[in-house]
């Protein structure tokens, strides 16, 4: 062929092989060549090898510059039988140009693309996950927004100014009357500073609106064949609603696990897959360019001191050893110490807040009405700080030491979340004991709480506003005047502190727990899914802006994949904290008898036996058929033993990875001895030439081969393919 | 061909779509970003830019490897890493958001290859380990921190332990690391 004796010419053999001797397989391809000099290596694949299915893939899978694709694509065209599949060929390659102008279509609608982007870039993908997160948040909080608003606002909003004749039902009411009292309308003449402080708390005007709980009707609506039954709504929307954050939580976990179990845990190989794939080529900029570079040597140093000092530590002598594990139990203690203190300070702040909120009114009402989230942020700034200095002291290795923090972290951010609300449940049915003075005729503590449902729905609405506020505060009261104080003024001090830098798991932690508020909250104040959605937008943009103006890369290279693993398994231990709550107040204790969807129910959970009731035969049966012992134990032992296969399916895909790497590894070291028996053989050969005869050209070819070559394989054999 | 604006014929365009992993936006905007490039120059190369002006792109100015990415690229016949826009779009293909894990490993290792031999030996590993530090003398590690660096990494990656990352070797260590696809990554 032509091409081949082209490729003889560009490429004469050269003195020195270089590891592959691939200027001898190439010769035989039909591939041309590059004007190159005989030092460089020519990379380019026999085109034979491409198939003819699936071709397009395969074209832009080749390692060529476009020329020798382009020659590939026209000798691939050339070859496709022209009568019966050229029809086929131009349906596939229709459909794909569809797939992508629908693909196109569809990026546009990509909420914040450019702007994500553009954070990756010059952040890196560490914090670039942070605003992913925030992003799968508000699109979730807005698709709930929109599940309640359709089933259970809109229904309410219509019923109401419509003023429909609505069926209640007879119940009797003897002996609670004094329980049906709840008046929360407010005066209509109001001081402003009333207003905005009614606005801050979700107190008066507010709170008898459709904001809270208390304002819905138990209307069940009957006209012409069209009924709506609001109670039963209510309570299937708030379960839909659960399941719904549920399946998308899991759907998008599913694709990180999948990640992180086919590339094995992925710790393995530290420095080789730092260096090699550290650099993240989206940074633009002269500066952020040296900040990393920076931030890449300290990296590697640290890492480099590590390893010496576990050689070192190693060889610790018994009493040393025995002194550090001391140190580290005292240290857990410490810790522990410290967040049971916070517990106690957040249980006698929520108490003292409820009794004293009827005595006092103005600004002094609402810090108390406040005090409970106070306590809260406060304790949640101060004692992630304290355990990452106790953390420290600890000598675990830095891994260890940023898994730890995050994990204490977040069991005081949702534990204290727990405390508060079982401080109010405690107010609420006085510590459960349904006979006590306080909660005899309406089984709640009727005098402190007319509405109680409204009550905790508030407390909800508060902890979110004032997250909100606290992290608008900070960024406007700390983080503008650190960088303008940074900037200017250069005396050791300010040059030490620095930037602020952007921490990724603190803030999806702060995320996280706001998600698990409003998810508690939503039963209780169904607008709050809404508010928090636009909350979230507006920590979009005062991140980004901060993130840009203040802030400086990360010190420490985040592993973004399994972190989000992380970062989802914390939201739903958060979504099970608030399922929980949800069931144990749809259960158990006593519906306001003078406010909400389930005034005259004995638990909330009575509308849905009592609405199946009213349905024909055949469903109500399907319906207790599902329910009942027949159907969900073979259920529940069927989807345990889907579990076990699944897992058991993932072990085995992880054993083969790793058997396959062991393979390779074996191999290699097979070649190796093949290897050295052939030099031993040609030693030997060579001896016995050289003794009858003088160094002949053949011996010379032999020792040159020896000593140059590695492999002693016959090149255009060489069955390695890439 | 130089100076003139032109816009991009449409059989091209489905040919490059057709062959790199390019959208049709994306090969639009590298078209507009290259003409730019390309002003006046009417030298005797025709329709390619130097190294010199492609390294003005904001997307590259500050990338240490710009200089091996142009050379990895280019394939003008006096090795001097001028790229036509056909080098440039087969750059932004294997720095796209599509490009698949083996195409990107296989760039990256070029890029790596500073001798060009097709494999990584100890000089090339450290002249990586250079440019993701810093160049200047007060930014480099030690010779004893390279050193063991170096160990490190040939002990981690040289699975036939013959001194040197190959391809393969190369690819094993980089499938291994969920973060590789998104960081090796340019887009206009």
């Amino acid at each position: 062929m032509e091409l081949r004796e082209f490729n003889n010419q560009v490429h004469p053999t050269p003195d020195y092989p270089s590891p592959y001797g691939s200027q001898h397989s190439l010769r035989l391809r039909t591939v041309p060549a590059q004007e190159t000099s005989a030092a460089q290596f020519d990379w380019a694949p026999p085109p034979e090898d491409a198939e003819d299915s699936n071709e397009p893939r395969n074209l832009r899978e080749l390692p060529l510059h476009m020329g020798l694709k382009r020659a590939v694509w026209q000798v691939q065209q050339m070859r496709t039988p022209v009568v019966s599949s050229s029809w086929n060929i131009k349906q596939s390659q229709t459909f794909r140009r569809f797939c992508e102008v629908a693909k196109y279509v569809l990026s546009y609608f990509v909420l914040w693309k450019r702007g994500i982007q553009m954070i990756g870039g010059h952040f890196g993908g560490g914090v670039q996950s942070y605003f992913l997160f925030l992003r799968f948040l508000v699109i979730l909080n807005f698709l709930s927004s929109l599940l309640i608003a359709a089933f259970v606002l809109i229904p309410s909003i219509v019923f109401r100014s419509m003023n429909f004749n609505s069926t209640i039902p007879t119940v009797n009411l003897t002996g609670v009357e004094i329980c049906l009292q709840y008046d929360p309308k407010p005066d209509t003449l109001m001081v402003f500073i009333t207003y905005v402080l009614d606005l801050i708390s979700g107190t008066g005007f507010m709170e008898y609106s459709y904001l809270f709980y208390g304002y819905y009707n138990n209307s069940m609506v009957e006209s012409d064949g069209f009924s709506y039954n609001i109670p039963l709504a209510y309570l299937l929307t708030a379960s839909f609603y659960f399941l719904f954050c549920f399946i998308c939580m899991i759907i998008r976990m599913g694709g990180t696990a999948r990640v992180a179990v086919v590339t094995g845990g992925g710790a393995t190989g530290g420095y080789s897959t730092l260096v090699f794939t550290g650099w993240d080529h989206g940074l633009q900029g002269e500066r952020t360019t040296n900040l990393k570079q920076s931030n890449f040597r300290n990296r590697l140093q640290v890492d480099l001191e590590e390893e010496r000092l576990k050689k070192k530590a190693a060889s610790l002598t018994l009493g040393q050893t025995v002194s550090l594990y001391a140190l580290r139990v005292f240290l857990n203690i410490v810790v522990l110490i410290l967040i049971g203190a916070t517990f106690y300070g957040i249980a006698k702040a929520t108490q003292f807040s409820q009794l004293k909120q009827k005595e006092t009114t103005g600004f002094v009402a609402l810090l108390l009405q406040y005090l409970p989230s106070m306590v809260i942020t406060a304790s949640n700034f101060v004692v992630p700080l304290l355990c990452d200095k106790i953390a420290l002291l600890e000598k675990y290795s830095p891994s260890t030491t940023v898994i730890l923090a995050l994990l204490r972290a977040v069991f005081l951010r949702l534990v204290s979340l727990g405390v508060l609300l079982y401080t109010l449940w405690e107010q609420i049915t006085c510590e459960g004991d349904i006979y006590k003075e306080n909660c005899i005729p309406c089984n709640y503590y009727y005098n402190e709480y007319k509405c109680w449902e409204t009550r905790v729905g508030q407390e909800m609405y508060k902890l979110t506003l004032f997250d909100f506020l606290i992290t608008i505060a900070t960024l406007i009261l700390v983080e503008f005047p650190r960088r303008i104080v940074v900037d200017h003024c250069s005396c050791k001090l300010t040059q030490w502190v620095g930037r602020q830098e952007f921490l990724v798991a603190p803030n999806v932690l702060a995320l996280v727990y706001s998600q698990t508020v409003v998810w508690t909250g939503a039963f209780f104040c169904p607008l709050l899914p809404f508010i928090n959605t636009i909350k979230f937008i507006l920590f979009y943009y005062c991140k980004k802006i901060t993130l840009f103006q203040n802030c400086q890369p990360a010190t420490r290279n985040f592993r973004s994949t399994t972190s989000n693993f992380f970062f989802l398994l914390v939201l739903v231990f958060g979504w099970m904290l608030a399922t929980m709550v949800l069931l144990y107040s749809v259960t158990k204790i006593h519906p306001s008898y003078g406010c909400g969807p389930f005034r005259f129910y004995p638990t909330m959970w009575e509308v849905v036996p009592q609405a199946t009731e009213m349905l024909n035969n055949t469903s109500a049966e399907f319906l207790f058929y599902i329910g009942s012992q027949k159907f969900s134990i073979p259920l529940f032992i069927f989807s345990c033993v889907l579990l076990c296969y699944v897992s058991a399916l993932t072990s085995v895909h992880g054993k083969s990875v790793a058997l396959l790497k062991s393979q390779c590894k074996l191999e290699q070291r097979d070649k190796q001895f093949l290897v050295r028996q052939i030099e031993e053989l040609n030693a030997t050969v060579q001896k016995e030439q050289r003794e009858p005869q003088q160094p002949q050209r053949g011996t010379d070819t032999a020792t040159r081969w020896n000593q140059h070559d590695n492999y002693a394989f016959a090149r255009d054999e060489d069955p390695r393919p890439y | 061909m130089g100076g003139t604006a032109s816009k991009l014929p449409k059989e091209l365009l489905s040919e490059y779509q057709e062959l790199t992993f390019l959208t049709k936006q994306e090969i639009l905007l590298a078209h507009k970003r290259f003409s730019e490039l390309q002003g006046r120059e009417n030298g005797p190369y025709g329709s390619r830019v130097s190294m010199e002006k492609i390294l003005t792109l904001p997307e590259l100015k500050s990338n240490p490897f710009r200089k091996r990415i142009c050379y990895v690229f280019s394939t003008c016949d006096l090795g001097d890493g001028s790229l036509s826009f056909e080098d440039f779009l087969d750059l932004l293909s294997a720095f796209s958001d599509s490009a698949t894990l083996e195409i990107k490993s296989h760039y990256a290792f070029r890029i790596f290859d500073f001798d060009d031999d097709g494999t990584l030996d100890a000089r090339d590993l450290e002249k990586l380990v250079n440019c993701l530090t810093g160049e200047t003398d007060d930014t480099r590690l030690t010779a004893e921190e390279m050193r063991q660096l170096l160990n490190n990494i040939l002990e981690e990656s040289d699975i036939d332990k013959d001194g040197t990352v190959n391809l393969s070797e190369f690819q094993h260590v980089i499938s291994r690391s969920p973060d590789f696809v998104s960081s090796f990554k340019i887009v206009l």
